[in-house]
């Protein structure tokens, strides 16, 4: 997949602006606070539609303006395609088109762009609580996965309610009739996370060994419910029912639902010869942003696999905090996993190395770009 | 809009008049001109077969779809418990004395509560609470998608959802 026209409207600082992007990537390089950052996560909006710095709509319109738009023209192996999103402050009202065609549900236009975002904040997905990694999962999933995004929805709406429920200290028999919507999306939503994890372990090993520079890391999923002899969708239904029954006590007394893939963790360990240490708890620095990249070629390697698409790389200032051999090596790796298109951001000519100096250089100033 | 200003005048009093005289169906809630609803005054109507369902507007797309010849009851939403709509604000009870009451015993009552996370629960629910009574318990067939309204659902397909109803 590839980008080949970027048409920004009033986001962030960007102003109104057409690019041509090169069909190999471009490189973007400007100092501190001239708007690197925004063009990426304008960028990588048309994925999501939403920032993946977490910033809320009426944050990305520029100040005086109405609104935002970007569109963005793709192409790939399957043909040419046209994705637009744009968000109104009054009204919040926030529209999507693929094609022209306007989606009724945003989520019938995810992931069209099949982009990866790094980002130096990605070590918070090792740092941060079990419910940045689920995240992670989340979009993983949701992207790839029709059916895990249907049942990751479903069981947020049933946990919301049945949540309510227990915490107005409604009548048990109130509480449970949302059981058979939670667990049945539920049981879905732990398969397919567990199911990817097996599949993704090996390449996250070597990956972070790649990156490393030799020592590996393990990535395993903790599900709250047990479901160690569970082997179907169907068996984590039965474990799910008969751990919600047996936490009812507990969850009653505290007004929420203690178990099920809410309460789930990935956990990621250095292998053996680093003592097996869990990288949230023990890590360096650099572990950590070691991990935090090897999960995102796993993210990649996903897209890749599922959609049959090379994505397309986003890099948001990734070399500024890591050592002079890391670098190299993640640019070793890029090269050596046939990426798609790549965009980088930096500071200074300097850091850009990738594809040995043939992506094309941009420079941005004050949100203005240069080509 | 070609009528003349009369037209139009004479047209908004109708609607006026009609939204006077239409209250809620005394027995199972439906909209009715009268206390009770044409639906359950028809004795030609099966009344030991009760098709429960959220909202009045959803009676007009079943009968629409014909092949039914059951009466209803109308639930007056979903349970909801973000919106604070529990059992009490839902005619659950009246459901039940209904069931009670009824000169000749009510067979089988058919869930058709949406196929909504809301919609499901509620139709747990009201299995629980119908449980006691000695009634068939249905609930519509799968093929109504998930989350949508009957009202928007086409005639063929809700025929074949109740036709294909299966045990709650
Ligand atoms: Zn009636």
């Amino acid at each position: 997949m590839r980008l080949s026209v970027l048409r920004l409207r009033h986001f962030r600082n960007l102003g109104v602006q057409d690019l041509d992007v090169p069909p190999e990537g471009v490189a973007i390089i400007g100092d501190n606070a001239q708007g690197k950052s925004n063009l990426l996560e304008a960028i990588y909006y048309l994925e999501t539609f939403r920032s993946f710095r977490g910033a809320r709509d009426r944050q990305l319109i520029a100040f005086d303006e109405p609104l935002f738009r970007i569109a963005g023209a793709l192409e790939s192996s399957s043909g040419k395609r046209e994705v637009s999103a744009a968000f109104q402050a009054q009204g919040k009202r926030k529209k999507v088109t693929v094609d022209g065609a306007e989606m009724d549900r945003l989520t019938d236009g995810l992931g069209q762009l099949a982009a990866v975002v790094f980002s130096p904040t990605d070590v918070e997905m090792i740092t941060g609580g079990p419910a940045e990694r689920r995240r992670f999962l989340d979009i993983v999933l949701s992207l790839s996965d029709a059916r895990y995004l249907q049942a990751i929805q479903e069981y947020r709406q049933s946990l919301a309610r049945r949540n309510a429920a227990l915490k107005a200290g409604h009548p048990s028999a109130l509480v449970r009739a949302w059981d058979p919507g939670l667990v049945r999306a539920g049981a879905c939503v732990i398969e397919r996370r567990r199911r990817w994890v097996e599949r993704m372990a090996t390449p996250f090993r070597e990956y972070h060994s790649a990156v490393a520079g030799g020592m590996g890391a393990s990535m395993r999923y903790r599900s709250s419910v047990d479901v160690e002899g569970a082997s179907s969708e169907e068996d984590i239904v039965g474990a799910f029912g008969e751990a919600l029954k047996a936490s009812h006590e507990r969850e009653v007394r505290l007004g929420t639902t203690v178990v099920g893939p809410h309460r789930d963790e990935l956990v990621l360990r250095l292998d053996e010869e680093g003592g097996g240490l869990d990288l949230r708890e023990y890590g360096s620095g650099g572990q950590r942003r070691t991990a935090a990249l090897a999960l995102r070629l796993v993210e990649a390697r996903t897209i890749r696999e599922v959609r049959g698409q090379d994505p397309v790389i986003l890099l948001d200032d990734v070399f500024a905090e890591l050592d002079a051999a890391r670098s190299e090596r993640i640019l070793h790796l890029m090269e050596r996993e046939e990426t798609g298109q790549v965009i980088l951001t930096a500071p200074k000519e300097s850091d850009v190395r990738v594809r040995r100096d043939a992506l094309p250089r941009w420079s941005i100033a004050g949100g203005r770009i240069e080509a | 809009m070609k009528g003349s200003k009369d037209e139009v005048r004479r047209l908004s009093r109708a609607l006026v008049d009609l939204a006077d005289r239409i209250r809620p169906c005394g027995v199972c809630g439906n909209f009715s001109e009268d206390d009770v609803c044409g639906i359950c005054a028809n004795p030609k109507r099966d009344h030991t077969l009760v098709c429960v369902v959220e909202e009045a507007f959803e009676v007009g797309a079943i009968e629409r779809a014909g092949h039914f010849g059951g009466v209803f009851h109308v639930l007056g939403g979903r349970l909801s418990p973000l919106d604070g709509i529990g059992p009490e604000e839902l005619n659950i009870a009246s459901l039940l004395q209904r069931i009670t009451d009824a000169a000749d015993p009510v067979r089988e009552v058919i869930v058709a509560t949406n196929a909504s996370v809301e919609g499901e629960a509620t139709a747990v629910y009201l299995e629980q609470r119908l449980r006691p009574f000695e009634v068939r318990i249905t609930r519509l067939a799968r093929g109504i998608p998930v989350g949508s309204d009957l009202e928007y659902v086409d005639g063929t397909t809700i025929a074949e959802a109740i036709s294909g109803r299966r045990e709650m």
